[in-house]
């Protein structure tokens, strides 16, 4: 097991956004529509925005704010970044606390099956019954623990670059003899870049829920979860959309107001809208049969699908790659 | 905030675990430490009408089937299951089921294994003040012609016995219930790691009578209302008592040919539930098939015991007068020890009586069948605690007069149910209080205003003077008057309204 400097970035604490507002486009690199490597800083990020002078007067929508200087990250991290590692260890106590930080993340999970079930059914031909998952930024393990209970899931293997996290991780699984008698979940201190080649095409279902925009080069980052699917197989993710209203939720509300999502949780230059997770695969040409769903945090009521909000805040975002 | 928070919920904890842990100390020098624990998914403390369509519940439906469950009850239940008597006789715990409850039995598909001649529909409820007179008669079918799924009418009567037996019966069709009757909850304790590395130490394992440990994912009271899953759990059940009994009877009508009986037919009969409110509680007569009936008497305990003293004779006379003879009458004859009968029959040549607006005079009461409850008002803080939830008279216990106890208990299965199912589609642990609160938000807010309406209405009823009498009359005549408002009602009786 690799103890290594922790590579891919994490899962976050609670983001809220709410739909309205418009999707504000921004410079891409050659490459990819996605925005380019990012710069590694020591310390969390400050809100893109100037602060607003009062609250009824509301900075402009971020997008000037957009590095634009296309930084090459570390040689051997295309995908790290040291300070959002620290801050998420920093916050692993609190993963399962059902009232903690990670509440949102909980009442999210329930629509990461919703979502992908949606996928698999979405094919002429059935799918495998019974699936290989990959989950990428894997955290405290909401997402891998629920996976692996599945009875249609046959492993479920759960990688993140904390040791941190996944020492809770695996002391949560212990909790359940499900999960812990069977060996069909298994946790790895591992970064996707890090992952063996034998294990690429192997998965049916590679996750990575809240993870990219914690990344610091998101088209990279995507390429590499990308060679573990099995064609035929989905990639399926969830971010935010990097627009003026998910600032004002996420980094102004949630984090600077409220104080509900613990600061520095999010750098909101990181966000990807999901025209640009389109073009993104579009271009790549193993890709089809993109599919959408944005989520909409009600307070006291939990997630709700509202379509058309992933042009403004949370969504669901899977491709499928195409069969031999 | 946040840490006030945490540290209570720490001392909470800390109480029911330290208990625990002398007991569970004390078990383990009995226990063999080596062998390997016995894990279920759902361990469900209480065969009772609760626990029992709980399971039916989660065996008949796909997604919770592959779960490990298992029943744990201290009585017999081969003698609840081949529970027989004949057509003449009738148990004495009766309960009234809402159309939602008979919606849910057929759901789960117990209803057909419920004995269908024991049973019977009623289309009229008939409810009056004793003091005034004021009446409100609803008649559902007039009004609503809504026809449910266990047939039409607005409520089905069902001795308790019959669904429990029918209920075993379902259970037994679909099979794979670990079942420990005649087997009493000893204690309730955590569990401990275990040598494959499993970390048991927030799980309750139940000791059974004979040493028996059962370790539960979720572990379900439907034990009734001294619930010692709940004790175990740290909830807390508030409320009170209100001194006074429910007394009990099955009893014979004679057929006067107003409630037309068709033999061998029980659902033909346009039947009529009576219910009068009395200075000292409400007295109901429920209809059973044929010409049979069950009483409710909400009464005081001393009025309680002089009740059950009674000879046959006096204890049918007193029935036909409650529903007839002024308040002062009825408690003059409460002060008599004997005799009862006599007294009655010159009164009730003095007093005009509606017959079509009164039940049918009592002829016989069935042999030992004169029994009484304690009635209590508890309100569990609630539902749900890590791995733990409670149904039924655990979670709530409640006055007997609006026949909404048992109801109560079997939308607070439907809804557990539900909530495990979607856990389990979703890869939740079944157990954990995230996966849980669904079932605590839909139920508990539900219940609570049912049961505040059934408390305040028996307050309000116990009065026998003053200036609430007026007011309740008038109460009941604008009812009347009131259609609407009077649907309703019938359908909050009906249980088809979600929340009164
Ligand atoms: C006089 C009266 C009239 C009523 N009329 C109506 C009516 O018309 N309509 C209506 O809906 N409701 C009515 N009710 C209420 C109704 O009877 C109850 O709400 C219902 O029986 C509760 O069911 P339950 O399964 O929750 O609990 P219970 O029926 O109390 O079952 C609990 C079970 O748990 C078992 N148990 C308890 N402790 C242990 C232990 N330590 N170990 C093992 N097993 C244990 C018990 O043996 C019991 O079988 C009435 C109640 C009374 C008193």
């Amino acid at each position: 097991m690799k103890t290594s400097i922790a590579r891919v970035a994490r899962h976050t604490g609670r983001r809220i956004t709410q739909p309205s507002a418009t999707t504000i486009r921004h410079q891409t690199t050659s490459s990819s529509p996605l925005p380019p490597p990012h710069q590694t800083t020591t310390s969390p990020l400050p809100p893109p925005p100037a602060q607003p002078s009062s609250s009824s007067t509301l900075p402009p929508p971020p997008s000037a704010a957009q590095p634009s200087l296309p930084l090459p990250s570390g040689p051997s991290s295309p995908s790290v970044n040291p300070s959002e590692i620290s801050h998420f260890n920093a916050l692993a106590s609190t993963w399962w606390d059902p009232h903690g930080s990670s509440r949102a993340l909980h009442l999210m999970n329930p629509h990461r099956h919703d979502f992908i079930r949606s996928c698999l059914s979405s094919t002429s031909t059935p799918p495998p019954s019974t699936l290989r998952y990959l989950d990428v930024g894997c955290g405290g393990g909401i997402f891998a623990e629920s996976a692996a209970r599945l009875p249609t899931a046959s492993s479920v293997t759960a990688i993140d670059p904390s040791s941190t996290i996944l020492s809770i991780a695996k002391a949560h699984a212990a909790r359940d003899p499900s999960l812990i008698g069977t060996g069909k979940l298994e946790y790895r201190n591992a970064t996707i870049e890090s992952l063996d080649k034998s294990e690429e095409g192997k998965f049916d279902v590679v996750t990575c829920f809240e993870v990219v925009e914690h990344v610091d080069d998101p088209a990279a980052f995507l390429d590499h979860c990308g060679r573990f699917v099995k064609p035929g197989g989905w990639l399926v993710l969830s971010t935010i959309a990097r627009t003026w209203m998910s600032w004002f939720t996420t980094n102004l509300v949630a984090e600077d107001i409220l104080g509900i999502v613990p600061k520095g949780t999010h750098d909101w230059r990181k966000y990807i809208n999901e025209e640009e997770m389109r073009k993104h695969f579009s271009k790549r040409r193993e890709w089809d049969s993109p599919r959408v769903m944005g989520v909409v945090y009600v307070p006291g009521v939990g997630w709700k699908e509202v379509p058309g909000s992933e042009k403004v805040g949370n969504y669901f975002f899977a491709v499928r790659k195409k069969p031999e | 905030m946040e840490s006030l928070i945490i540290r209570r919920r720490a001392t909470q904890w800390l109480c029911s675990r330290n208990s625990c842990r002398i007991k569970q100390r004390m078990l383990r020098a009995y226990s063999n430490a080596t062998s390997k624990p016995d894990i279920y998914d759902v361990v469900c403390v209480g065969g009772g009408p609760a626990g029992l369509s709980l399971l039916t519940a989660l065996r008949s439906s796909a997604a919770t089937s592959n779960l490990r469950v298992a029943l744990v009850e201290a009585q017999d239940l081969s003698k609840t299951k081949s529970f027989n008597l004949p057509p003449t006789q009738y148990s004495n715990r009766c309960s009234s089921l809402t159309a939602s409850s008979c919606q849910f039995l057929h759901e789960i598909g117990a209803w057909d294994h419920l004995q269908q001649d024991r049973m019977t529909r009623y289309q009229d409820m008939r409810v009056w003040d004793g003091v005034s007179g004021a009446s409100i008669e609803f008649e559902y079918e007039r009004t609503h012609g809504v026809q449910n799924a266990g047939g039409q009418g607005m409520a089905c009567m069902v001795e308790n016995l019959n669904l429990t037996s029918g209920l075993l019966k379902r259970l037994e069709e679909l099979g794979g219930v670990s079942t420990f009757d005649k087997s009493k909850v000893e204690s309730i304790s955590f569990g401990e790691e275990t040598e494959d590395g499993a970390d048991l130490r927030e799980w309750p394992v139940v000791h059974l009578a004979g040493g028996k440990q059962l370790h539960a994912r979720l572990l379900v009271g439907a034990d009734g209302a001294n619930s010692p899953v709940r004790s175990f759990a740290g909830i807390n059940a508030s409320g009170w008592d209100y001194n006074r009994h429910g007394v009990v009877a099955t009893l014979q009508l004679e057929q006067t040919g107003y409630d037309t009986f068709t033999p061998g037919d029980p659902y033909e009969a346009p039947k009529v539930a009576y219910q009068r409110f009395l200075p000292t509680g409400p007295v109901a007569m429920l209809p059973m098939p044929g010409n049979y009936s069950t009483l409710v008497w909400s009464t005081t305990p001393q009025n309680a015991a002089l009740l059950k003293s009674l000879s046959p004779k006096d204890f049918i006379a007193m029935v036909n007068a409650a529903f007839r003879l002024s308040t002062v009458d009825l408690g003059y004859l409460h002060t008599q020890t004997s005799n009862q009968a006599e007294e009655i029959s010159w009164r009730l040549q003095h007093t005009p009586v509606d017959a079509h607006a009164v039940p049918a005079p009592v002829i016989g009461v069935q042999e030992n069948s004169v029994a009484s409850f304690p009635l209590k008002f508890r309100h569990a803080d609630t539902y749900i605690a890590e791995r733990v939830a409670l149904v039924g008279d655990a979670a709530h216990t409640v006055h007997p007069l609006a026949g909404q106890g048992l109801n109560m208990g079997q939308g607070d299965v439907q809804s557990l149910a539900k909530t495990i199912q979607f856990a389990v589609e979703h890869g939740l642990d079944i157990g954990a209080t995230m996966s849980l609160e669904a079932y605590n938000a839909e139920r508990y807010a539900a219940n609570h205003v049912l049961m505040g309406v059934c408390d305040k209405l028996h307050k309000l009823y116990s009065v026998g003077s003053g200036p609430l009498v007026p007011l309740r009359s008038l109460g009941l005549n604008l009812v009347n008057s009131l259609s609407p408002l009077k649907g309703f009602l019938m359908e909050r009786a009906a249980g088809n309204g979600k929340v009164f």
